[in-house]
């Protein structure tokens, strides 16, 4: 085999994947791009939503179909719409137990209603449990904010959670543009954004519809009854609690 | 019974045993917080420890979000970074046992016997809610500790007004609360109205002027300059640290605060509702009038027994309050105590009112449940009974009103 004609050693390994590593490439850079490109192969990405109420938990999971792992790094970005947030300090005592980090693209307030708050979006990069293991599973815990109190009789408000988009980079291939037609995106080398690196954006499978869940909104059709019903109670506890201390008092 | 309950409130017995199962406590909250998924520890604790960790890393401690303290708070924690993240807590649990030992002292002073003191203060000694609180890392006990100094110093006020000023000042700085005391305080220190036989002859006029003169004497001219001057040096000193934000979050929030999420108030329905609408801010003044005038009452009908009136004061409003959380119950609990043994109930009624009191939370504490980690929409049936839980408030109110039959103690009678 020559090994000045990289592009004929290219098709090979296409060819023949199992080949690849009997294959003495003197590119190393197209070897990784290569792995890479075997990662675009369709992934699937599952996302399923657990517990109930205010307070849900996120499961992501990715299954990829090769199995080389080593130097290709793994990107979910999700992307939050505003009626729910992320507790930045219970991220932060949940990531020793965690296998993957993550980053935060904005401050979060933790108590603003929905109506006032705004979506945001986390980049989570897990790292593998194991040399072989081709299976990736993010676990993140959401709380629902409170909306707008609903006029038209609904108890509850939906909230949709969107597919996270999944990215992947290797180290040691710069050329991403050979991945075509997959997308080139920028986003944060790791968790500690200290650089922006740029990831390839993986196809889904199927075009995935969101997952939702419902939250409890108050009732606003009974604000008058709510409204007298309060003052009307409050004003009795007031006058009789005067009355008995007027009748009572320590002179 | 009365040997076993006579040895368990001997005086040393008492202190440490009480000492001793709070920390105990924060050994097995230690534990719990290490093995299992459910902390023992309170998020407010981590809330403060981050808080001085900003301190520590000579920054504001407001970049903490949700810190909503005065400074002070996250200064006196500093060690949790610099020694070890339990001594907050240690802080907190000798706070409670010192204000068990308050509450003894102002019992004596009030003239019960010693035993009969120690068996009173052992319902808050050994009371579970105030040893879990704080083992669990909440500051509450240190501002009952405030409180409770400043009651047993304004009963010894011939000697210690001073103090009691001082104390005063730094419990206002620390919460906003106290500063309802304000009026009793300064109604039991005014000179009072000389009465004169014929009432008939000193027009109204002259009655009222001599109303408003009887404020201006030196022990409350003293008390006001020496608590205002704390308060106002202590703010002062935390606007130059830190600016406007510990303006807000000391103190504006929680005067302007309206949380529509579910808590114990009467009011959170409503606010909830009329969050949005134009009618907000007459609906939270309407909120705001009954508890102004009932402390208003409660000040000029209580004011001779100071430590009852504290106690309604608080009782009230936090009952009346926009927001109510159970954080604020021991605000009263700890000053109950200090009322009990003048309350004419027998044992049975009084534990009857507990009972009451424990069956109107845990009516609210239900469909909270459900609507937070079930998500039903509960919210009607959160309102319903959190308005029964006020009418249950009121109504154990208004038997120990009724039931109160104030003691004269020896300073009073020497005073007469």
């Amino acid at each position: 085999h020559s090994l000045k004609n990289k592009c004929t050693l290219f098709k090979f390994k296409k060819l023949l994947p199992d080949q690849c590593n009997l294959l003495i490439c003197a590119d190393e850079i197209q070897n990784h791009c290569d792995l890479l490109r075997q990662w675009l192969a369709p992934s699937s990405v599952r996302v399923e939503l657990n517990k109930k109420g205010f307070h849900r938990e996120v499961t992501t999971t990715v299954e990829f179909r090769s199995k080389e792992l080593s130097s290709v790094k793994v990107l979910l970005i999700h992307r939050w719409p505003r009626d729910v947030y992320v507790d930045p300090y219970q991220l932060a005592s949940l990531s020793d137990q965690n296998n993957w980090k993550i980053l935060l693209d904005s401050a979060i307030d933790l108590e603003v209603p929905a109506h006032k708050a705004s979506g945001f979006v986390t980049y989570v990069y897990p790292f593998s449990t194991g040399p072989t293991s081709k299976l990736f599973k993010v676990t993140i815990p959401i709380h629902g904010r409170y909306h707008k109190p609903s006029f038209d009789g609904k108890m509850l408000k939906s909230v949709d959670i969107e597919v996270p988009e999944l990215l992947l980079r290797s180290e040691k291939c710069a050329q991403l543009s050979s991945l075509e037609p997959h997308t080139v995106v920028d986003a944060p080398c790791t968790a500690s954004n200290s650089s922006t690196c740029s990831w390839v954006k993986v196809k889904p499978q199927q075009d995935l519809n969101p997952v939702s869940f419902q939250l409890p909104v108050g009732d606003g059709s009974l604000v008058a009854h709510v409204c007298g019903g309060t003052l009307l109670v409050t004003m009795i506890c007031c006058v009789a609690l005067s009355k008995y201390m007027w009748k009572h008092q320590v002179i | 019974m009365e040997k076993l309950i006579s040895k368990l409130t001997e005086k040393h017995f008492l202190f440490t045993a009480s000492f001793v199962i709070r920390l105990a406590l924060v050994a097995y909250g230690d534990y719990q917080d290490r093995t299992m998924a459910v902390k023992y520890t309170d998020i407010d604790y981590h809330v403060f420890t981050d808080a001085a960790r900003f301190i520590t890393e000579g920054e504001s401690p407001y970049n903490r979000s949700t810190y909503r303290y005065t400074p002070l708070l996250a200064w006196l924690l500093t060690p949790n970074i610099y020694l070890n993240m339990v001594f907050g807590k240690i802080l907190f649990i000798v706070c409670d046992v010192l204000s068990g030992l308050l509450i003894y002292k102002v019992l004596c002073l009030r003239g019960l016997r010693a035993e009969t003191a120690r068996c009173v203060s052992s319902l808050w000694l050994l009371n579970p809610l105030p040893m879990g609180v704080s083992s669990r890392g909440n500051a509450e006990s240190i501002l009952a500790a405030l409180v409770l100094g400043t009651l047993l110093c304004m009963e010894r006020r011939a000697q210690r007004l001073t103090w009691a000023a001082l104390l005063y000042g730094l419990s206002v700085h620390m919460k906003i609360y106290p500063v309802t005391y304000a009026l009793p305080i300064a109604l039991t220190l005014r000179t009072a109205e000389i009465r004169v036989d014929e009432a008939k002859k000193v027009s109204r006029f002259k009655k009222l002027v001599g109303f408003f003169v009887g404020f201006f004497n030196q022990d409350l001219l003293l008390f006001a300059s020496v608590a205002g001057g704390v308060f106002f040096t202590l703010t002062a000193l935390f606007y130059y640290m830190y600016g406007w934000q510990f303006l807000y979050e000391t103190y504006l929030y929680h005067l302007t605060r309206r949380d529509i999420r579910h808590n114990f108030s009467p009011y959170f329905y409503m606010l909830y509702l009329t969050a949005e609408s134009t009618w907000s801010h007459r609906l939270g003044l309407a909120a705001f009038l009954p508890q102004f005038a009932l402390l208003l009452v409660t000040s000029w009908m209580y004011y001779k027994d100071l430590a009852f009136c504290c106690f309604l004061h608080t009782a009230i409003f936090v009952t009346f309050n926009k927001v109510c959380t159970s954080q604020y119950f021991l605000w009263y609990l700890c000053l109950l105590p200090l009322v009990i043994p003048n309350l004419s109930l027998t044992v049975k009624q009084g534990l009857g009112l507990l009972l009451l009191w424990f069956a109107g939370q845990a009516i609210w504490l239900g469909p909270a449940y459900f609507l937070e980690f079930e998500g039903y929409n509960t919210f009607l049936w959160i309102w319903l009974a959190g308005l029964l839980f006020q009418v249950v408030n009121c109504f154990i109110l208004i038997q120990i009103v009724t039931h109160y039959k104030p003691t004269k103690t020896p300073l009073r009678l020497k005073a007469e």
